[in-house]
């Protein structure tokens, strides 16, 4: 096995097959926004706190900013593009509006990731376990009160 | 922020792993990303290659042995503790790695990743030096065990040298085991933690982190305040400054939590 | 952790009695949502250009040192570079920024990239562009600069003797210096009957660092010589008004669009230096660059909120608790350039009694420069500093008297009969009710049962504290008050424009000069349209984000200062109420009748009585447009009506410092309750309330939102947040592993209530609101008091964060902070 600075990758992400190259040290959130062009997943910070690159790789929910493109090779990727189907918000996202859990929307594509984590475990969560669901999302305008009350929301 | 170029091979097994380790001189392992990736953005240290232990089984998986010992994969993610019946064997294990960061950290960090990082702060160190686990190395000349009270050598250095591989750490049974920590703000990183564990007779084993380049073991020979306050006291704690925490102030909470950890740990017994 | 009440079951009463009919009062769902919620947001970073180019600045690792040379050879031979900027070229080709300072403040040159010296850790010296992210940051690492170090200041009493200058044509530190002095402090001194003195207050550094960083892609068109920035300054008005002269060119070469900006909270209006270094990159390059700023960046060179030290406070006190003011001088430590400073040194004089009916107030105010971060107007801007140093001395003058908190406040607030309340310096705070909030505050944190609370903390071993935080979020800037600091600047009142019309369809079409970060202006905009023209907010399109292109923008055009309420909704009433006048004349035309016989109802026009007689908006909008022969010539409508908002103001008394410099004044009373582990100095809140009154509420849902998210940054800088520097300058919190912002697990449980105190002055009776002044620090403040202190003894808390350590500090020394303070008695 010979080490490469540069590798074709294949991926699923929310649903769709894509294929590229790339360099070893791309980022997966940069992959992501810059090479896919879905750009609904965002970076807030450069020590892997915010959360706001949170997806879903093989339904595992990971800061996709402390991983490699290339680590993705083969798995399937589950962004926010992909929660909608067709235009039509799902229930977790309806809630959120109607919930005023978003002002500036930033930090939003990570927390309905991590909320989106939750519920498929967990479908009655407690306070507690919602907010330590979105323990690494961080918001900066809501004070987390809509977005714990949104989540409430949906999981009754 | 963003990586320098580095080289990257994904192989499938223990072997093929250390031969690359070998091969390349700035070579490291990469398992969880979670401590290594963030270094790397920050160019605070640039591996020339990336050796991913991703695809390696032999390095997952959590086995209870009849005697109950826990064998637990170099790879295994907190996660993976924190919902495994087998490591209810030892429950302060899934307790402690519940509180690390969150869930998306403890989706892909690593038990291995955060010994062998070894940064002062983390919570794996000192808990795993209380309760007398053993660290399985393997390298070119074969496999060896280092107690983990050995296993930490310094800042981000370990028994575990360049070219070797922690595989798995294998942790004896028991309860009577207690953690406290002040950590910056709820579940954040840890400005002192400790670890204490009764080991069935008087007394007890602490180990505080945060205070040293490794966690501080101390076996004072009776779980009462006054023993467990002399050992702390006579430990002459050095521990460094930094924004959060003066040396002073380390140091006394470094004694505070000791006397949690006993307690907590005695509450189990 | 305990239940979250978002409102309380019982209602608040609404002053004004009844519901209000139409769509303003209604949460009407978020017209912005729907795009965020599936990530279809457009931020900077999203836009693309075909060729672009990726910037990475390389910043000075030095406090203050001279630049020796630059060499940027190397970065240039990496392939992919596309080029570089530095400093010799900046001072070439544009001139420096604009300073709204006097002497010697007036004399710092400040340009796009440091110019011959560094002043700051992180402040930028050349820029690299290359093809990709990585490419650039590679480059930057090329990129050789040699450095004389320099002795540095980081204090800002130290700055103050001038013996290490930042800017040498300045010749000093002193940004602005002056002396507020109102009333008759010296005659309030001789009437009291103790004065309490309090040595020391200090506001610490900390910024709301909001969650998306700073950037641009800029565009430069060769043949018409414009630029395009997309990106997220959220005050472009005042931008260009920087940028273009530095540039050397007209305020219409510069076209500034966003349309999703992830919070702004002040961090996003001084952006002009990196803005114009990516102008002069995109002219020199001949490609579209862009720039992404760095979250570390963004900590260590971009914007902290003031810090301010307070010295030498004085408090004549009557014997029942009346004070009668105070004096103090004051130092404002603004970092490295002063930017949008020295402003602060003047906007804190809004609510220069703070809640109170104080009368005598002198304030002795000196801000300096030091070899930290600038400054930028962050939430709250300097009247939250002056607003924690009220509630500090309310809460110090209670306890060393023995005088209960709540009482003293209730004694010294304003009273509701007195509203409008004309301030010792002439602002008028124009309505509220202070005590009654406060009683609703004390009811939502259960204070009756204060007692039982602090015997179930103590039999666990904590100590329990219950604080109060007042404050007042002023908003509607009369930007005369800058003509106090120096009298020939050209900036007076303020305004905003909107743009309403009727497309050739029908359709309704608005266009703000605001620039939202968050906040809902489309939604809330849309609302007041509805109303006055008689059709539903979803038949409202508002334009998403800020155009300069759109025409509909002016001098103070941008979202800052809690003034969309009443400028932005202004300006779109304004517009709208025209655009109404219009489509009436228009029908009456048709009809052949009265435009006061013409009433808008379910999207037409319609002559009342009659609903047959009716017009869609389709229909005049077609008629106007594109069928328009035979309308009478005197008819002078055009359906597309652009109107500027200007609030009323006069320019203030120089001489005096006296005048109205803010148009209203929202309240936030807030309490706290918390416990603290005396071992070891951790506390947790425990129980907390928030009462806010911004007069009418447009839509409640999104006021309430602001008032969750003032609270939590307010946590925030009340425990963790501070920016602290190393003896060498660095800064030690530059991400967000050290800087610990609250977290979902952080907060506490939050209650919220309202009272609505219509606003005699603005145009829907609404105010601004938003900032929310910083009433969480001033509540933790005095809780942390409460729990520890006991009268003439007992620690004082005098800082405005106390991490863990710090309250340590004051349990194991008390007679450290005790020796702050002092009491006469006569």
């Amino acid at each position: 096995m010979e080490t490469v600075s540069r590798k074709t990758i294949t991926v699923d992400v929310n649903g769709e097959q894509y294929e590229r190259e790339v360099d070893v040290r791309r980022l997966l959130i940069h992959f992501i926004r810059d090479d896919l062009d879905l750009t609904g997943s965002h970076i807030g910070c450069d020590t892997g706190n915010c959360g706001a690159c949170s997806v879903l790789v093989d339904g595992v929910l990971v800061k996709s900013c402390m991983m490699l493109a290339v680590q993705a090779e083969g798995a399937k990727i589950e962004t926010v593009e992909g929660l909608a189907a067709e235009g039509e918000l799902n229930d977790l996202q309806q809630a959120f509006s109607d919930h005023h859990a978003l002002q500036c929307g930033y930090c939003t594509p990570g927390m309905l990731m991590s909320a989106t984590a939750l519920l498929r475990e967990n479908k009655t969560p407690s306070e507690d376990e919602i907010r330590k669901s979105i323990q690494g999302n961080i918001c900066r305008c809501t004070g987390y009160v809509n977005i714990v009350e949104a989540i409430q929301a949906v999981s009754r | 922020m963003l990586l320098r170029e580095v080289e990257y091979a994904r192989p499938a097994s223990v072997q093929e792993a250390l031969r690359l380790l070998g091969a390349n001189e700035g070579a490291r392992a990469l398992a969880g990303g979670q401590t290594l990736i963030n270094v790397m953005k920050a160019r605070a240290a640039s591996p020339d290659v990336l050796i991913d232990l991703a695809d390696i089984g032999e390095l997952r998986g959590i086995e209870l042995g009849a005697d109950g010992t826990l064998e637990l994969g170099a790879m295994t993610t907190y996660t993976d503790i924190i919902n495994s019946a087998e490591a209810r064997a030892r429950p302060i294990l899934g307790e402690v790695c519940n509180q690390i960061a969150d869930v998306q950290v403890r989706n892909r960090g690593t038990i291995g990743g955060n010994v062998c990082s070894n940064d002062p702060t983390n919570h794996l160190p000192p808990l795993l030096v209380a309760i007398g686990a053993t660290m399985t190395i393997v390298g070119q000349d074969g496999e060896r065990s280092v107690p983990a009270a050995e296993f930490f050598l310094g800042v981000y250095m370990t028994a575990a040298g360049p070219g070797e591989l922690l595989t798995k750490i294998s942790v004896p049974p028991g309860k009577s085991d207690g953690f406290a920590s002040v950590p910056i703000g709820k579940e954040g990183t840890c400005i002192v933690n400790v670890a204490a564990s009764l080991n069935g007779g008087a007394g007890a084993r602490l180990a505080i982190g945060c205070v040293d380049a490794v966690p501080v073991l101390l076996t004072p020979d009776s779980t009462e305040g006054d023993a467990v306050r002399k050992a702390v006291r006579e430990a002459n704690l050095d521990p460094p400054w930094d924004v959060h925490a003066s040396a002073d102030y380390r140091r006394h909470l470094a004694e505070v939590l000791a006397l949690r950890a006993v307690a907590q740990a005695a509450g189990r017994k | 952790m305990t239940e979250t009440t978002v409102t309380p079951e019982r209602a608040l009463v609404v002053e004004e009695g009844d519901v209000k009919p139409g769509f303003i009062g209604q949460s009407v769902p978020r017209k912005e949502d729907k795009r965020l919620v599936q990530g279809e947001g457009v931020f900077f970073d999203d836009v693309k250009r075909h060729e672009m180019g990726y910037v990475h600045f390389v910043r000075s690792p030095y406090a203050h040192a001279r630049i020796k040379s630059v060499d940027v050879s190397k970065a240039h031979e990496l392939d992919g570079v596309y080029g570089t900027l530095t400093g010799d070229e900046v001072a070439i080709l544009t001139d420096p920024f604009f300073e709204l300072s006097t002497a010697p403040g007036a004399n710092i040159k400040d340009y796009a990239l440091a110019v011959g010296r560094v002043r700051h850790v992180g402040d930028p010296v050349a820029a690299v562009v290359a093809r990709t992210r990585e490419l650039a940051r590679d480059a930057a690492e090329l990129v050789e600069v040699e450095y004389e170090p320099l002795p540095h200041v980081l204090d800002g009493e130290e700055s103050l003797k001038d013996e290490v200058v930042l800017h040498e044509e300045a010749g000093s530190n002193t940004v602005w210096s002056g002396v507020f002095d109102w009333g008759d402090f010296d005659a309030a001194l001789a009437d009291a009957d103790h004065v309490v003195r309090i040595e020391r207050l200090h506001f610490d550094r900390f910024s709301s660092t909001p969650l998306e960083c700073s950037g641009c892609l800029v565009e430069y068109n060769r043949g018409t010589a414009q630029w395009t920035i997309h990106g997220n300054h959220q005050m472009p008005g005042v931008g260009a008004i920087w940028m273009a002269p530095a540039l050397r060119v007209g305020i219409d070469k510069l076209r500034f669009v966003s349309q999703d900006i992830g919070g702004g909270f002040g961090n996003k209006i001084t952006l002009h230096p990196q803005y114009t270094a990516c102008c002069l990159l995109a002219r020199k390059l001949n490609r579209p660059v862009q720039w992404t700023e760095w979250r570390t960046d963004q900590h260590t060179a971009n914007t902290h909120g003031n810090e301010r030290t307070f010295l030498d406070v004085t408090v004549p006190v009557k014997a029942d608790g009346t004070m009668l003011g105070f004096s103090v001088r004051a130092i404002d430590d603004c970092g490295a350039f002063p930017r949008y400073e020295p402003l602060g040194c003047i906007i804190w004089a809004q609510v220069t009694p703070g809640c109170y009916r104080w009368r005598n107030i002198r304030v002795d105010f000196t801000q300096v420069c030091t070899n930290k971060s600038p400054v930028a107007p962050n939430r709250g801007y300097s009247r939250m500093q002056h607003l924690w140093l009220t509630e500090r001395i309310v809460d110090i003058v209670a306890g060393e008297l023995g005088l209960d908190p709540i009482e003293v406040r209730k004694k010294n607030y304003v009273k509701h009969e007195e509203f409008p309340y004309e301030t010792p310096n002439g602002c008028i705070y124009d309505s509220g009710d202070y005590a009654r909030c406060l009683d609703i505050a004390l009811d939502l944190i259960g204070y009756d049962s204060l007692e039982e609370k602090r015997r179930d903390a103590e039999s666990r071993g904590k100590l329990l504290g219950i604080g109060i935080g007042s404050t007042l979020d002023s908003g509607t800037n009369n930007f005369g008050q800058s003509m106090i600091l120096n009298p020939e600047l050209q900036f007076s009142g303020n305004n905003e424009v909107a743009t309403v019309k009727l497309d050739i369809f029908g359709e309704v079409v608005v266009t703000l000069g605001t620039v939202p970060q968050g906040q809902g202006h489309e939604t809330t905009a849309s609302q007041v349209v509805a109303d006055i023209l008689g059709c539903t907010p979803d038949q409202v399109n508002v334009r998403a984000g800020h155009d300069t292109y759109w025409n509909s923008t002016a001098g103070f055009s941008g979202t800052y200062a809690s003034q969309f309420a009443v400028t932005g909704l202004g300006a779109v009433k304004g517009a709208t109420e025209k655009l109404a006048g219009e489509m009436k004349q228009l029908a009456a035309a048709v009809f052949g009748c009265s435009p006061d016989d013409i009433e808008l109802v379910e999207s037409q026009a319609r002559i009342k009585g009659n609903p047959e007689a009716a017009l869609p908006f389709m229909a005049l909008g077609a008629i106007l447009n594109a069928n328009n022969a035979g309308l009478p010539p005197e008819l002078d409508v055009t359906l597309n009506v652009r109107h500027v908002y200007r609030p009323p103001f006069e320019k203030p008394d120089l001489e005096r410092k006296y005048g109205n410099l803010t148009l209203t004044y929202a309240t936030q009373i807030h309490a706290c309750a918390l416990e603290i582990d005396p071992e070891t100095g951790v506390y947790e809140i425990v129980d907390y309330a928030a009462v806010d009154d911004c007069g009418n509420r447009i839509h409640p849902q999104i006021v309430e939102g602001q008032v969750h998210g003032a609270t939590a940054q307010a946590l925030g800088a009340a425990t963790h947040e501070i920016f602290t520097y190393d003896e060498e300058g660095n800064l030690l919190t530059p991400n967000f592993y050290d800087y610990h912002v609250p977290h979902a697990l952080d907060m506490p449980p939050l209650k919220t209530g309202f009272i609505e105190s219509e606003s005699p002055f603005t145009p829907l009776g609404a105010k601004g609101m938003g900032e929310g002044g910083g009433a969480g620090i001033h509540a933790v403040c005095a809780a942390l008091q409460n729990a520890l202190g006991r009268r003439g003894e007992g620690p004082i808390v005098w800082r405005s964060c106390n991490p863990y350590e710090g309250v340590w500090d004051l349990v194991q020394k008390p007679e450290q902070t005790r020796k702050l303070v002092s009491v006469e008695s006569r």
